[in-house]
């Protein structure tokens, strides 16, 4: 079974042909080639393929891309505006939340997601956020204080 | 024109490779999506240990969109890091000797083609016993897994270097005790991957890799597609972990491979899944050691004895090297004069075991530093004096001739016990809570090299033309760990530039040279070496250049990086006109460094194997662990981490912090809830559900302290700092539940199911007691 | 990437197509947040030719919550569900299960209705394709035998793992189904069927719900009683993203010194939700050592925990009862 699937995504409407069984990660990496999206497990364990869906983060492994018909999706592709950085990439960037870089677009995804609901969290909302994401180089530290940075970013950076 | 050589040496600095990686921009080996490449997919054995009569592949192969199927019938050639050891075909031949050994492997137009015509592959076996465990696999009259190694024993190590009878007969405090710890793995986020495009016109293979080691991809391509180097390219994209796990050539690149060819040319992409990532493993192996010390009241250690089992799986793989490490590296932490290993390495019917972070060092040194600590609470003593009172003094030689340059331990007992407030705590915790300490170390590269052909042990170039960028280019791989960072920071700390300035090209065997790889923590100290040289050798034609532009000799050269100049009056000329300069006699200009160690740091001859352990330069880490303990569910909360390590000189001090805390939280996982099981053969916890990385909310804030030794041969005097402080983590927490509880955990992880089952028996034990006495 | 088999997918907008839908095809599927069915699919455990996914109904995403009653929408989110201030303030045992399921983004996707229908887990189960077939598959699918107990005679015993059912059954929870035939209401513990030693109801466990053909779990009702207090807790290996090594839902009244009323309900050991039977014959008096051993025997009876975990069963039945006696403790002592 197959459809033709309307959304918005990274801030463009788009529609595609996708069939029903098609999973939204698969849609993103191998129809589209955004392979920003990583695949880090066999389902629901890691994380690494959150996107935001409706601004709010969402396992793009379990679920399917015909669901998001109408919705507006986010990739780590779309936070990047004119080349620049976003400020949750620049504070993944600056304070190391990012080592081998695997994990890192689904924790940006979690992240901006937070940063959107509360401007400047504290660590236990950070924790209690990331909390669906496994990173198995930095031992969250430092992604903690990316997270932090980013907030202090956004909140300075109208007038960047 | 007052600007000044930059300087980043030191100092934190961001990851040169960052804005692609946290823009999605980066491209890991399953990103390479192009139309027309075929799928790849791997027939695993359902069987722990079993003949193979026949693989019937012939339905498959009929199935519409199918293009190619390999077998064991299309490569008789092994596989394996050790020269001594490469017992292992890509695909099974004759025999399958774990559950999951790759049988056959299927290349199709798509991925639900290739996953159909797997179903459609047959293996008809006759079954032979199977042995998950080390003792069962060692058992008289087990049947050898491999028929040169009679007893499944794939090494048996053993020396003895001075007395230790007597030894122990000096002690005041002799104890013994068995210590177990599971099997872990890797687990890096990005699963195995390999992409490979042969070109039947030119008869050329470019495999795409998630690997740590392009080189040996490269020797193990050519010795099982039978083809020769110079036909053969591998090229490293973005990796996505490694931890060891990709030191080792896997056979899902070789796979890849052999699929590719044997389509007749084209691409083939195969991405293993998680399950399948658990099972080429190479992870660290299940060990159960049996440790002796004899200690005297001053502290001093008189006598070590140690003898370790590790279940290392169906293959060799790195298992020798393995062995060799967990008794060489008894050594180099502490002034030890008589010392006994007895090491046995085990070929069972299990997923093969490999390098894994801190390799061979780990295990063991958990069982010695939970049992010194104690040793010196029976005695009454200061955990922290007993390690001052067999601090090294460096520069000296161990017993076994290791070679220790700098030796910043005691500085870094001194910072986590003044961190961590320990004088004035520990003792005084309330109930349930507890401090514990440890320390372990590392080398920084191990210095022969397994596949040691003569040459340097480092090699990089410098490219310099026409637009004055600086092009580094270099085998050694970015894995994550920042080496790329290291090596351009090198550069531009020689030349005083800007790293703008200079970019860094690595991992395609096409364009860089040769690396020995990321393992063992080499990059930093070999190859920052050989980057410095080569920085150095481009500096000095720069400077000949600025002399011959200023009129001057090249010894009155200052160089500023955009500047050079004859001297502080001199207006002197830019970066750009010296370039121009130089390029006149040449073009283009690339240079060469280098880097060996020396024969002094190879290690010594007293027994077999007695290089393992051999490097230029040890790490040296102490840890403070602050616990917590619900006696009634048996649960364990790490409050605060304090450790600091000695890296010689933080070269990045963002890169060096990050490594430090990576590898503290990464002993975290094993000591608190990694581990394999295994019903019959059959991996049980091949997902991260039952394998348990901790998650953001099981872990602590993690304080780290930088010493710097300043060694005399590391770069800028730096060593290590990826892997010494994972091990010191695990005895720093059974130390600290052993504060809060009164229970000395000999078996990890300390799960709360392991914690509560021994508070019980305690609580069993005591109601026992008063009847016993009776 | 990961091509899962075939299925039609079907995205009512309405209840009544909904269940139009699946009286259609009583073998289709229905599709919550995906992040126990779509697991279960990609493992190949499942391979539904329809899925009726139920996010898009509206009728079921609603919380209506005050302090006489809950009615709750089975498409809610549990994210939704734990974030929901009445249901903070009066149901706080759900509310606090809720917000302990999996992880945060897990609690984005999961419905209430998927949580309640939780397919049942085992470590022999719960494994790929591949791996199910070298280990001869299992009562669960396709096999013979029950790995955890071989001499089970038919009888599965993959545990249930939902979070919220402990916390409704011991609010006294309500369930509505609606199927071709109409709309019943259940008490939420006869939709568990899933085995049970102690009460001698228990069917083979490889049916865990009580579902007719062809219905839907619309929506849980609740009417609050008065004096109630409820709270919730479990443990885990590690504090998120797995499921519950065991968890418990308490919830008693306290008038004067008098444990007036007292419900225990436990996850993660048995092959169904557990609400402790017996535990009335515990109330009437001071919050004592005898409760405390009453309770200690209750459990010890009733909650069973076979080896379908990596951590020992041993482990979970013990400490569920640890659990028990620390929320019943609590919420004795509370204002």
């Amino acid at each position: 079974m197959a459809r033709l699937l309307t959304l918005m995504l990274n801030g463009r409407k788009r529609v595609d042909a996708v069939a029903d069984n098609l999973l939204l990660l698969d849609y993103l990496r191998e129809s589209l080639r955004l392979t920003g999206t990583k695949t880090g497990c066999d389902g629901g364990e890691c994380g690494a393929c959150t996107v935001l869906v409706d601004d709010r983060p969402r396992l793009s492994c379990l679920t399917l891309a015909a669901s998001c018909e109408g919705r507006r999706v986010e990739t780590v592709e779309g936070l990047a505006e004119g080349g620049r950085l976003a400020p949750v990439q620049q504070g993944f960037h600056e304070k190391l939340g990012a080592q081998c870089g695997y994990c890192t677009p689904g924790l940006i995804m979690a992240s901006e997601g937070l940063l959107r609901r509360s401007g400047d969290p504290s660590e236990t909302e950070i924790r209690e956020a990331l909390a669906s994401n496994i990173c198995r180089c930095t031992g969250y530290v430092k992604i903690i204080e990316a997270v932090q940075h980013a907030a202090r970013l956004r909140a300075g950076g109208e007038t960047r | 024109m007052s600007e000044g050589a930059v300087h980043t040496i030191g100092q934190y600095v961001p990851m040169v490779d960052g804005p692609e990686k946290v823009s999605g921009r980066a491209k890991y080996t399953a990103d390479f999506i192009e139309p027309g490449t075929l799928a790849g997919r791997i027939f695993r054995s359902p069987h722990a240990h079993a003949e193979i009569l026949e693989v019937d592949v012939s339905a498959a192969a009929a199935l519409p969109g199918v293009v190619a199927i390999v077998t064991g019938a299309d490569c008789d050639k092994t596989f394996g890091v050790l020269p001594v050891a490469r017992t292992e075909h890509p695909l099974a031949r004759e025999r399958v000797r774990y559950c999951g050994e790759p049988v056959a492997a299927v290349a199709a137009v798509d991925d639900a083609t290739a996953a159909q015509a797997l179903k459609l592959i047959t293996l008809k076996v006759r079954e032979l016993p199977a042995y998950v465990t080390a003792s069962e696999a060692m058992a008289p009259g087990a049947v050898a897994l491999h028929d040169h190694r009679p007893g499944n024993i794939e090494r048996d190590v053993f020396f003895e270097l001075g007395d230790v009878a007597e030894g122990l007969a000096e002690a005041d405090l002799v104890r013994e005790k068995s210590y177990h710890c599971a099997e872990v793995c890797q687990n890096q986020m990005e699963m195995h991957a390999a992409v490979a495009e042969y070109d039947p016109v030119r008869e050329r293979m470019t495999v795409h890799a998630s690997t740590q080691v392009p080189y040996y991809v490269h020797l193990m391509l050519s010795q099982t597609l039978d083809m020769e180097m110079s036909r053969i390219r591998v090229v490293k994209p973005h990796v996505g972990g490694g931890f060891g796990s990709r030191t080792e050539t896997l056979n899902v690149e070789l796979i890849a491979a052999l699929l590719a060819r044997k389509a007749g040319g084209g691409r083939v992409r195969l991405v293993v899944n998680r399950e399948e990532t658990f099972i080429t493993h190479r992870g660290r192996p299940e060990t159960e050691i049996r440790l002796k010390i004899g200690l005297r009241k001053d502290g001093r250690i008189t006598a070590v004895e140690c003898e370790c089992h590790q279940r290392g799986g169906a293959h060799s793989g790195y298992g020798i090297v393995t062995i060799l490490y967990a008794g060489s590296m008894l050594y180099a932490i502490y002034d030890l004069k008589r010392v006994k290993y007895i090491g046995k390495r085990v070929l069972t019917n299990t997923p093969p075991c490999g390098a894994f972070r801190g390799h061979g060092t780990v295990d063991v040194r958990f069982a010695f530093e939970a049992l010194l600590d104690e040793m010196a609470q029976s005695l009454g003593l200061d955990p922290f004096a007993v390690r001052r009172a067999n601090a090294l003094t460096a520069p000296t030689f161990t017993d076994n001739d290791l070679m220790v340059n700098s030796y910043g331990l005691p500085q870094c007992l001194d910072w986590v016990e003044r961190e961590s407030g320990w004088q004035a705590r520990k003792g005084r915790l309330p109930k349930g809570k507890g401090l514990g300490m440890a320390c372990s170390h590392y080398i920084s590269g191990a210095s022969k090299p397994v596949n040691w052909t003569g040459e340097p042990h480092a090699t990089v170039k410098l490219k310099l033309d026409f637009d004055g960028s600086i092009v580094v280019l270099t085998g050694a791989a970015e894995i994550g760990q920042g080496s790329s960072t290291i090596l351009v920071q090198s550069v531009g700390e020689v030349l005083g530039l800007d790293l703008t300035r200079i970019r860094i090209v690595t991992g395609d065997s096409e364009v860089v040279p040769k690396d020995n790889g990321s393992y063992s923590s080499r990059v930093t100290f070999m190859v920052g070496n050989a980057a410095i040289d080569a920085a150095q050798n481009l500096k000095t034609l720069l400077v000949a250049a600025a002399a011959r532009k200023l009129d001057c000799r090249p010894e009155d050269i200052e160089c500023l990086g955009e500047i050079y100049r004859a001297g502080a009056q001199d207006r002197g000329v830019s970066f750009e006109a010296v370039v121009t300069e130089a390029l006149k006699d040449t073009g283009t200009i690339t240079v060469t460094g280098n880097f060996s160690t020396i024969p002094a740091s190879h290690g010594g001859k007293k027994y077999r194997g007695a290089a393992i352990g051999g490097t230029m330069g040890y790490s040296y880490s102490a840890q403070v662990v602050e616990v917590s303990v619900d006696e009634e569910t048996g649960v364990v909360t790490v409050d605060q981490v304090w450790v600091a390590h000695d890296c010689g000189k933080a070269l990045n001090r963002l890169t060096v912090e990050g490594q430090v805390q990576g590898s503290v939280w990464m002993g975290m996982g094993q000591a608190m809830s990694e581990e394999t099981g295994y019903h019959g053969g059959l991996l049980l916890t091949g997902n991260m559900l039952d394998y348990r990385v901790p998650t953001i909310q099981d872990s602590p804030p993690i304080a780290v302290g930088i010493v710097e030794s300043n060694d005399p041969y590391g770069p800028f005097g730096a060593k290590e700092a990826g892997e010494g402080s994972l091990a010191a983590f695990l005895p720093a927490l059974t130390n600290a539940i052993a504060e809060a509880t009164g229970l000395r955990f000999t078996d990890l992880p300390v799960t709360p199911d392991r914690v509560f089952a021994a508070l019980e028996k305690r609580q069993r034990d005591k109601s026992a007691a008063p009847g016993k006495a009776a | 990437m990961e091509a899962l088999p075939e299925f039609e997918l079907l995205r009512p907008r309405t209840l009544a197509e909904a269940v139009d839908a699946r009286a259609a095809d009583p073998a289709a599927r229905l599709l919550g947040g995906g992040t126990d069915l779509v697991v279960n699919i990609r493992r190949g455990i499942e391979a539904p030719g329809r899925l009726i996914d139920l996010t898009g109904v509206a009728e079921l995403m609603t919380i209506k919550a005050d302090a006489q009653a809950l009615e709750l929408g089975a498409s809610v989110s549990l994210a939704d569900l734990a974030a929901n201030e009445a249901v903070r303030a009066h149901y706080p045992a759900l509310a606090e299960a809720a917000a302990s399921i999996a992880g945060p983004t897990h609690r984005e996707m999961g419905t209430v209705g998927g949580n309640l229908c939780l397919d049942t887990r085992c470590i022999y189960y719960n494994q790929s394709d591949w791996w199910r077939a070298a280990n001869h598959n299992c009562l669960k699918t396709t096999g013979q035998m029950c790995h955890v107990a071989p001499k089970s005679r038919g009888v599965c015993f993959a545990t249930f793992s939902g979070d919220l059912a402990p916390a409704l059954l011991v609010l006294g929870a309500e369930i509505e189904l609606v199927g071709p035939a109409g709309a019943r209401l259940l008490p939420l513990g006869e939709l568990y069927i899933g085995h049970a030693r102690h009460d001698g109801s228990g069917g083979d466990g490889k049916r865990y719900l009580s579902l007719r053909p062809g219905e839907i779990v619309t929506r849980v009702r609740v009417r609050a009683a008065p004096g109630l207090r409820s709270a919730y807790d479990k443990i885990r290996i590690r504090r998120s993203i797995e499921y519950p090594v065991a968890g418990v839902a308490a919830a008693l009244k306290r008038e004067g010194g008098v444990l007036a009323d007292l419900r225990l309900a436990f996850t993660g050991t048995n092959p169904r939700p557990v609400l402790l039977a017996g535990t009335e014959k515990l109330c009437g008096g001071a919050l004592d050592d005898r409760v405390f051993a009453g309770l200690d025997a209750l459990v010890r009876d009733q909650v069973m925990a076979m080896k379908t975990t990596f951590t020992p069963g041993h482990y979970r039945r013990r400490v569920a009862g640890v659990l028990a006696k620390r929320l019943v403790t609590r919420l004795f002592a509370a204002g």
